[in-house]
């Protein structure tokens, strides 16, 4: 088999939530803010962190029955991160535990500062250390403390009710490329679009195409094909930018359907050049312009449209 | 076997390893095509296909999407995805296969964990609100799990070391193994711990890697396979999310998913268990209620490899293997998902009597 990948791409991608909290988790974070712990009571028992509903039955709990629980508790389990990641409360060495707060039967899940793995042990008393600024997040608590005793409390409570919680995580991917995506990209800084045929059915797909879908047949070299650099709108969409991060349009734009000429590939989500939105319709003849390296869109070569009526559906 | 028996045909598991070179298209395409080939089919003959992936594992969004064309989709077929390992898929193509009108289905595992660090990939599947904020991950709750062991007197940290240790050396004929080998405990337990009590011989390796499994219907099934190994109980079962919630000593959900599947109606020869941890294997004999001289992970289990999204899979593929080549009649595959063993699944099967 011939050599499945030409190397690797790096790529971080980021999950930038925002989550709505509900009455429980809410009333939570909003205790965290004003340096309060609260549980749940689900008969007998308090649960802590606290949850909607009874774990066992799925019956909902009275929201209303929070209690406040510690603030000091009991370590009932523990690791040791000595490396901390980019997603870890703490950037130096700490411990990961299970807490049961004094007055909650379950145990809640948090960092603890302990300096060294030495200072650590199933049972060992732990209080929490708050940050200064709080905003209703778990981090509020920057970590737990080996000790009976809170550390930086202070009069600042919450103005209103915590209802929203951020969530930013990123994560570093390591891919391969695979031999069909770098050749085409080749091709592509060449000027040349290039489609593969698959042997079996002849039908033309994109350069970076891996496999004929209809034929499961492995697409490669071998079946390259070069294509001309024209052809014709046959279905668009015109986008209006939601400002999402990440998100660098601010008018609305097209993205287009085009069929190349002489094959039945249509290079999908394509932009169009020199085309206004309002003047974007089925049947606009075009030709490729080349950017730095990639195609940078389509522009119109002033042809007749063509009337075809069964062009719109040629989505793929 | 009555007609509406079910039984596993043919299978097929990638090589496993730390990095690959392949796509997860690519790893889908080669297990898929050994698989029906393996069955004595054609991808044309298979109703409905189930593939089991996970986006943050491969690193893009709708990953599977792009997979159909390695599984094959033409003519169009029932497709369906699950964002669990490809156990669960297996279950579904099974759950399908009940309703009768279809006969051969296929299910797939698929996943390249080279793509980044794990410990910031699985806080990702942790409760948004109280524990992925943390970065709490798979190993650093394992870790969390192996110490209420410990501190219970479930288990030591040589015992555990051991479990990794006749893992590791039994992994050595198994040619989809990536690590294996015997290594010396006494040393091994003077080395740095990764997560304590965690060192790293209790912790899985980072496998890329795919597996794929073809099932059938009891009439088709003995018409193209000489020797179909039946699926007698196939179930799963879930537990609460939050480790901190639950009892960390047991598994529940383990014992009810193999009572479910019927694991008390014969004794069990052997069996292939999610353990990507070492003390794992300690919760999950007693859940199954398997005894000591039950051979458990023969093929060096996912302490040998751990292709994620895949590795439950393979267990079922091994249990497969292991009783057409004769090493038992009756055996049990296990897969789990979730930190702590959250939910787990079991699959009994049974070779033909001899």
């Amino acid at each position: 088999m011939t050599a499945p990948s030409a190397g690797t791409v790096e790529m971080t991608i980021r999950f930038p939530y925002k989550r709505s909290l509900g009455p429980v988790i809410g009333a939570f974070m909003t205790g965290l803010a004003g340096q309060q712990i609260l549980g749940i009571r689900n008969g007998s028992e308090v649960m802590c962190p606290p949850l909607e509903w009874d774990p066992k039955t799925g019956k909902e709990l009275d929201h209303g029955a929070l209690v406040e629980v510690g603030p000091a508790g009991t370590v009932v389990s523990w690791t040791w991160v000595p490396k901390p990641s980019a997603q870890h409360p703490l950037d130096k060495p700490f411990a990961l535990a299970l807490i049961r707060l004094d007055g909650a039967d379950t145990a809640l899940t948090h960092a603890v500062d302990a300096g060294s793995i030495d200072a650590m042990s199933t049972g060992m008393r732990v209080a929490p250390r708050w940050k200064a600024e709080r905003q209703g997040h778990i981090t509020d608590i920057e970590a737990f403390v080996p000790g009976e005793d809170p550390q930086g409390l202070d009069d600042s409570r919450p103005e209103e009710p915590v209802t929203m919680m951020p969530y930013n995580a990123e994560i570093p991917y390591t891919l391969p490329i695979a031999v069909n995506t770098a050749r085409n990209a080749v091709a592509l800084k060449e000027k040349r679009l290039i489609g593969l045929r698959c042997p079996v059915c002849s039908r033309t797909y994109a350069g970076e195409r891996g496999f004929c879908p209809i034929d499961t047949t492995a697409l490669t070299a071998e079946h390259e094909v070069q294509l001309p650099q024209t052809g014709t709108l046959t279905n668009y969409t015109i986008i209006t930018p939601v400002q999402y991060p990440g998100q660098t349009e601010t008018e609305p734009f097209a993205r287009c359907m085009i069929l190349v000429d002489d094959s039945d590939l249509v290079i999908g989500y394509q932009p169009v050049i020199d085309l206004p939105v309002e003047q974007v319709r089925v049947g606009v003849r075009v030709k490729l312009v080349w950017g730095d390296g990639d195609i940078e869109g389509w522009q119109p070569t002033g042809e007749p449209d063509v009337d075809d009526p069964d062009l719109v559906n040629r989505i793929y | 076997m009555a007609s509406d028996d079910i039984a596993i045909i043919g299978w097929a598991v990638s090589p496993m390893e730390r990095r690959t070179a392949k796509s997860e298209q690519q790893m889908l395409f080669e297990v898929v095509t050994d698989a029906v080939d393996h069955a004595g089919i054609t991808r044309a003959d298979v109703d409905f296909t189930v593939a089991g992936s996970c986006d943050y594992v491969a690193g893009q969004a709708f990953s599977f999407v792009q997979n159909i064309d390695a599984v094959g989709a033409w003519p169009p077929k029932r497709d369906s995805h699950v964002e669990m390992d490809g156990a669960w898929a297996l279950y579904e193509t099974w759950v399908r296969l009940l309703s009768g009108d279809i006969d051969i289905a296929l299910a797939t595992g698929s996943g390249r964990s080279s793509t980044a660090d794990p410990a910031l990939i699985y806080p990702m599947e942790m409760d948004p609100f109280y524990l992925a904020p943390l970065g709490a991950d798979a190993m650093s709750f394992s870790a969390l799990q192996a110490r209420a062991l410990l501190d219970a007197g479930k288990v030591t940290e040589r015992q555990m070391a051991e479990i990794a240790l006749r893992s590791r050396a039994s992994a050595t004929s198994n040619p989809h193994a990536q690590v294996s080998g015997a290594f010396d405990v006494d040393a091994a337990l003077q080395t740095d711990y990764v997560r304590a009590p965690l060192r790293k011989h209790d912790l899985p390796p980072i496998t890329d890697g795919a597996a794929c499994v073809v099932i059938a219907r009891a009439d088709k099934a003995r018409e193209i396979c000489e020797n179909p190994v039946w699926i007698k109980g196939f179930a799963h079962y879930s537990e609460l999310h939050n480790p901190g919630m639950r009892d960390l000593l047991t598994s529940p959900s383990t014992t009810l998913a193999a009572k479910a599947a019927g694991i008390e109606e014969a004794p069990v020869d052997f069996a292939e268990v999610q353990a990507a941890f070492s003390h794992e294997e300690v919760i999950l004999r007693e859940a199954l209620g398997l005894g000591q001289d039950t051979p458990v992970n023969r093929s060096g289990g996912p302490l040998a490899a751990n292709p994620v999204m895949a590795t439950g899979l393979v267990r079922i593929a091994e249990t497969a293997r292991q009783i057409r080549e004769g090493q038992g009649r009756r055996g049990v595959a296990h897969s789990t998902s979730g930190p702590c063993l959250q939910q787990n699944l079991v699959c009994v099967l049974e070779g033909d009597a001899r």
